[in-house]
């Protein structure tokens, strides 16, 4: 049964261990310096060997991505509902789903970075804006979802307003929000991270321009993997959350 | 019973509604002196100086972005179709592909630089967001025939190949170019990051210099026509998807 379980296991995660060898093959093969390409042992014995100089950084963008998504879905959500209760601006839907679809963040931050200033909290503003227009735009094409026939029923029985909202429309929308959350969890680090490269003055994406530019190749590198596992993790958990509470409300 | 108002209407209302919010925002100056009326933004696009400007940085960034998808849309593919005829091979690149897909652009810069140099980063990176969304959309498209389907070709003795071709690939077109709308905007994007990374020209690098220099016109004229172009190749994206439904479903 163990052995089974880790074949299976094999079986998922050989190209990760892939990926690494190739990595070691391609900087021997190619005679690489460290100062060009460092091996993955080194990178790895960088952030395992020094745990503190990563940790406030990593905590720094990990706080700052969470915290920018959730406040961003919650706006999303809020907005979302009061368009939902005030018909005649439904029509910004499409275009605000349009921008959501294509304007990439790289657009986004410069402007953003921009009108609030070189601030710390901008860094926090880049993620709640990209995490506040998937929010929205899912949210309310959930919402526009619930059946006719049940939007009848509620009406028949002379249910309030806000009864139906919260009875009717706001659990039609959790499937998509939690699609949201889904898309946007990578998404939000990667933000807070190219944020914290062009203007930060902490977090990962700063850590990597200071190990950069003091020719630390091993901290680049290592910033890099620290952040890919961030990235990856969030996504997994956002995925975790969906495929738990995703099938309560469809 | 409410007249409802046709769609385009609806959308034309919506855009017009967007547009006189940033307007006003931009005339009124609550938003600082870094917000300029839409106006201003097109007037200035109107100069030839810095339309020349803003044409070479978007041929650049265009043909990062088109090399980028093109190459993408090839490894996915083979890929897939790698998946499809290795089943065993199949558990792993899935996993892969979720995980790629997770990864921070942004990350792959160090690696990037050192390999491929500055002047072809934004083409890989573009390449390695699209490549890992067109996987996932190759996969599940390949895999999107009915069992009845696959069945009446096993029992008729079909090869793996004709399979493939009569009905696996014409089944997974609709998803592919689902796939296709989310990849356009990513290879845009892609290049855009690459360029942040030192490239010589292109959109991405005019407007992170624009900020940099306090240069406000020049920064939203810049913005607006990467968001333009991304938006036009979304809009492309959409309109071939609609087509391949409903020729293929």
């Amino acid at each position: 049964m163990i052995r089974r379980s880790r074949l299976a296991g094999l079986l998922h995660l050989w190209p990760i261990v892939a990926l690494v060898l190739l990595w070691d093959v391609w900087v021997l093969a190619n005679g690489y310096t460290s100062i060009v390409a460092p091996r993955p042992w080194s990178v790895i014995n960088d952030v395992v060997g020094n745990p503190d100089a990563y940790a406030i950084d990593f905590l720094w963008t990990l706080a700052i991505s969470v915290g920018g998504l959730l406040l961003g879905m919650l706006l999303g959500t809020i907005a979302a509902v009061l368009i939902s209760l005030w018909a005649p601006m439904s029509a910004v839907l499409t275009p605000a789903a349009l921008i959501v679809r294509s304007v990439p963040v790289t657009v986004m931050i410069p402007i953003i970075a921009r009108v609030f200033g070189y601030e710390v909290y901008t860094v926090l503003v880049v993620t709640v804006i990209t995490s506040f227009f998937p929010a929205f735009v899912l949210g309310l094409s959930g919402m526009a979802s619930a059946p006719a026939s049940s939007r009848d029923l509620f009406v028949v029985f002379g249910s309030s307003r806000p009864a139906s909202l919260w009875r009717l429309r706001l659990p039609y929308a959790v499937p998509n929000l939690l699609l949201a959350l889904r898309i946007t969890a990578p998404l939000a680090v990667l933000s807070a991270m190219l944020a914290e490269f062009l203007i930060g003055q902490q977090g990962l994406g700063y850590l990597f321009i200071v190990a950069r530019s003091y020719m630390e190749i091993d901290r680049a590198w290592g910033t890099a993997l620290v952040a890919t596992m961030l990235s990856v993790f969030a996504f997994l958990a956002a995925r975790f959350v969906e495929r738990r509470i995703s099938p309560r409300f469809t | 019973m409410r007249l409802r108002s046709p769609r385009w209407l609806n959308n034309t209302i919506g855009v017009l509604i967007l547009i006189t919010v940033a307007e006003l925002i931009g005339r009124t100056g609550i938003a600082g002196r870094s917000w300029p009326p839409l106006t201003d933004v097109v007037g200035y696009l109107a100069e030839p100086v810095a339309q020349a400007t803003v044409l070479r940085a978007l041929t650049a960034t265009a043909a990062s972005a088109g090399w980028g998808l093109v190459l993408g849309i090839v490894f996915a593919a083979i890929a897939a179709l790698l998946a499809n005829f290795i089943p065993v091979l199949r558990p792993g690149l899935d996993r892969l592909a979720s995980v790629l897909n997770a990864v921070p652009l942004i990350a792959l810069a160090p690696l990037l630089i050192t390999t491929v140099g500055r002047e072809s980063t934004p083409a890989v990176v573009a390449a390695l967001g699209v490549g890992f969304v067109m996987f996932v959309a190759f996969t599940a498209g390949l895999a999107g025939a009915s069992a009845t389907h696959q069945d009446v070709f096993s029992v008729f003795g079909s090869a793996r190949s004709t399979t493939l071709l009569r009905l696996q690939i014409p089944v997974s077109l609709p998803t592919v170019f689902d796939g296709l709308a989310l990849a356009a905007p990513t290879a845009i994007l892609g290049a855009t990051i690459g360029e942040w990374f030192g490239a010589p020209r292109g959109l991405g690098v005019l407007i992170v210099s624009a900020m940099q220099n306090y240069q406000v016109l020049l920064l939203w004229a810049a913005a607006l026509t990467a968001a333009l172009l991304s938006l036009a190749a979304y809009l492309i994206a959409v309109r071939l998807q609609s087509g391949a439904v409903r020729r293929f479903t």
